[in-house]
């Protein structure tokens, strides 16, 4: 069993467990501190895929920046003691179940994967080059640029929309 | 042959282009238009930091002015070649263009309509119409998006502007809840897309929809479980957005709760805009399996039903036009099913069955199906735009969103009262229930022809059976107009630039519905790109 194998089974145990414990713990803060662990854990993932800059922006960004609006927003809001009790309307049942299904699809579709697995091996040398930042900077402006340019307007319009939502009353 | 008559005067507005001498698109021409829409938002929101002019009604005229310019680039762009554009991520064709045509129709009519409507309220703000024409914009990308994260991308661009617009006017808890939903839900379908978009890239190894077209096939044989997630994943996603039944639940409290001239940029824009990015993927995904036929033509045939059946029940006018807008985009979704009859003959299921028609070959029916398509999203929006327009002109400053703001009642009697709104409401009244000399009814009528030369007979005669049931709701308004005595509340009051929407869409709901030869001419010589 290689290094690789081995720091794949301790992210991906570490981020499965921080990912159940942001949605079962009782505390918001609990749960942001825990998405901030899964977003590190997930990070390590993302390394082993050779995704380099991408691993460092998601330490940057998400576990920096987006935390960090998350606490202050938990900051914000009014916590009452103990949240109400969940009740499992049909509604729920029929998330519930469309969740189970969804779950069921992927495992399924995760083991048939690695049965095909063996037989794909193609691309390990451009796996080395694929993650790093030049490369990515050069398709994004060159193959990419349209969705990019697109991506600049969204934001744009983002911005201006949480403005006007912000404002009190017009 | 062309699906459509043809008259000999149609195309004297147009540049004339001989066939020898067209050259493959530039992307600085197809993208003009977008390109216009989104720097005038951003002086929009310039002018709201540092103009110091009292009245902010320039605003409102300056996006009507974008629009109406973009609307005629894009109107010349129907006519050029189709090709692909910036690496292949991009698509111009007669098709995109229409579509940015019509998201400049909607945007130019929805700021004139948000003029009058936010100056009685005294709650002009260049915000509004920066983010009016940042969703036309997003309209006009996602008409030409040629990959899945492009589209992805647009699509978010039209619908963050849209939220916030939605959010823009917040009176009591109706509209708040409708902004928040549209909010919760849109992210949601979003999150379902993007999900089935990386399924099919993990299947395909391409998010490019020509290379899909082929690469497709042949991954739902050696990986359906990935495959065929992806695809109903994406598929779920482009449902929600043109709101087909069963995920058709957000839009009468969205349609109700969001400002009025932003519900019309909603029925005449967004709802085309999510139509083109639905066609452009299932054109190229639906060859694949007959599965996705029947997918379709189940939802288009409960949509149909289920939306005019919902709208009977309505008292409230507004609601009443959001569930027709789901039975409209019922009829849409025939002529979506319609592209993909010939690929799949003799595949039966019960009432959608299709019957072999000897006449159409794939090269006749797709650009027939296309254009009949366009020709009902076009008449569509300018009907809805108008509807829109009535409500937005009756409703009263005090309403503040009140329940009751757009029950019939409200109508009762308009025809002594304002009988200039009443004519026109009952215009459009006409033309949604596709009555004859309407543009309407010419919508209905080359969107089931369509239907019925592509072998789907019983969905199209459950077309008809539906559209005739709408009357009854249609034809209720109309009645409460003309034949109730008018109450003694007040009515909103007038304003020129409501009136001019109302009289543009009235005569064109009339005149196109008598004279359609031009228009028919300029969709059929629309490039189309298709694939084959």
């Amino acid at each position: 069993m290689s290094v690789e194998i081995i720091l794949f089974f301790v992210f991906s145990v570490c981020t499965l467990a921080g990912a159940s414990l942001v949605i079962f713990a009782k505390s918001p803060l609990t749960s942001a501190m825990s998405l901030v662990a899964t977003f590190f854990f997930l990070a390590g993932i993302y390394v082993l895929l050779f995704a380099h800059a991408i691993a460092a922006l998601q330490i940057m960004v998400y576990a920096g920046a987006v935390m960090v609006l998350f606490l202050l927003v938990i900051m914000l809001l009014p916590l009452k003691d103990a949240p109400p009790p969940l009740r499992l309307s049909p509604a729920r049942w029929i998330g519930a179940l469309s969740s189970a299904t969804v779950l069921s699809i992927l495992i399924y579709a995760s083991l048939q994967w690695h049965n095909s697995l063996e037989t794909n091996t193609t691309g390990q040398n451009a796996l080395m080059y694929f993650g790093n930042l030049e490369d990515i900077g050069i398709s994004i402006y060159t193959q990419w640029l349209f969705p990019f340019e697109a991506l600049s307007l969204l934001l744009l319009a983002a911005i201006l929309g949480a403005v006007v939502i912000a404002k009190k009353r017009i | 042959m062309s699906a459509f008559p043809s008259l000999a005067f149609s195309s004297m507005l147009l540049p004339a282009m001989p066939a020898s001498t067209v050259s493959p698109p530039s992307f600085v021409q197809t993208l003009l238009p977008a390109a216009i829409l989104a720097v005038t938002a951003m002086l929009l929101m310039l002018t709201e930091a540092f103009s110091v002019s009292k009245s902010r009604s320039y605003q409102a005229i300056l996006a009507a002015g974008a629009s109406a310019v973009a609307g005629f680039l894009a109107f010349q762009n129907t006519q050029l070649p189709a090709g692909f554009i910036l690496n292949d991520r991009g698509v111009a064709d007669g098709f995109s263009s229409w579509i940015t045509l019509i998201a400049c129709l909607a945007a130019g009519m929805s700021s004139l309509l948000a003029l009058g409507f936010f100056r009685q309220r005294n709650a002009e703000r260049g915000e509004f119409y920066a983010l009016l024409l940042f969703a036309a914009a997003g309209m006009s990308l996602l008409a030409v998006s040629n990959e899945l994260i492009t589209l992805f991308v647009n699509l978010e661009l039209m619908s963050v502007a849209t939220y916030a617009l939605a959010a823009f006017w917040r009176r009591g808890n109706r509209s708040v809840e409708s902004a928040f939903k549209y909010f919760i839900l849109g992210a949601f379908a979003s999150a379902i897309l993007i999900y089935g978009v990386a399924l099919l890239y993990g299947a395909t190894g391409t998010t490019q929809l020509n290379l899909l077209h082929t690469a497709l096939p042949n991954a739902l044989k050696t990986t359906p479980w990935l495959s065929w997630p992806g695809l109903i994943l994406v598929l779920t996603g482009l449902s929600f957005k043109i709101a087909a039944v069963p995920l058709h639940m957000w839009t009468p409290d969205v349609y109700e709760g969001a400002p009025t001239p932003v519900t019309a940029l909603m029925g005449a824009g967004i709802k085309a805009a999510a139509f083109v990015a639905l066609v452009r993927v299932v054109l190229h995904v639906g060859d694949s399996s007959a599965v996705l036929l029947h997918i379709l033509s189940f939802l288009a045939a409960i949509t149909m039903v289920v939306g005019n059946l919902m709208a009977i029940a309505q008292r409230n006018v507004k609601r009443m036009l959001a569930y027709s807008s789901i039975a409209h985009a019922g009829y849409i979704l025939i002529g979506v099913a319609a592209l993909f009859t010939t690929s799949h003959w003799g595949n039966d299921v019960g009432v959608l069955s299709v019957t072999k028609v000897a006449t159409p070959t794939i090269e006749t029916l797709r650009p027939a199906a296309l254009q009949g398509i366009l020709f009902y999203l076009l008449s569509y929006a300018i009907t809805v735009v108008g509807a829109f327009g009535v409500l937005a002109a009756i409703e009263k400053r005090e309403d503040d969103g009140a329940a009751d703001a757009w029950d019939l009642n409200r109508l009762s009697g308009l025809a002594t009262r304002r009988p200039g709104w009443a004519l026109a409401m009952a215009l459009f009244m006409f033309s949604m229930g596709g009555i004859p000399s309407t543009i309407g009814f010419l919508g209905k009528l080359y969107l089931f022809k369509v239907g019925i030369s592509a072998g789907l007979i019983g969905l199209s005669v459950l077309g008809v059976l539906a559209s005739a049931a709408g009357m009854y709701y249609y034809l209720r308004v109309i009645v409460y107009m003309y034949m109730k005595p008018s109450p003694e509340t007040e009515i909103g009051l007038r304003h020129w630039s409501t009136e001019f929407v109302l009289a543009v869409s009235a005569v064109a709901v009339i005149l196109l519905g008598l004279l359609p030869g031009p228009l028919l001419d300029w969709l059929s010589q629309a490039a189309l790109f298709i694939p084959n």
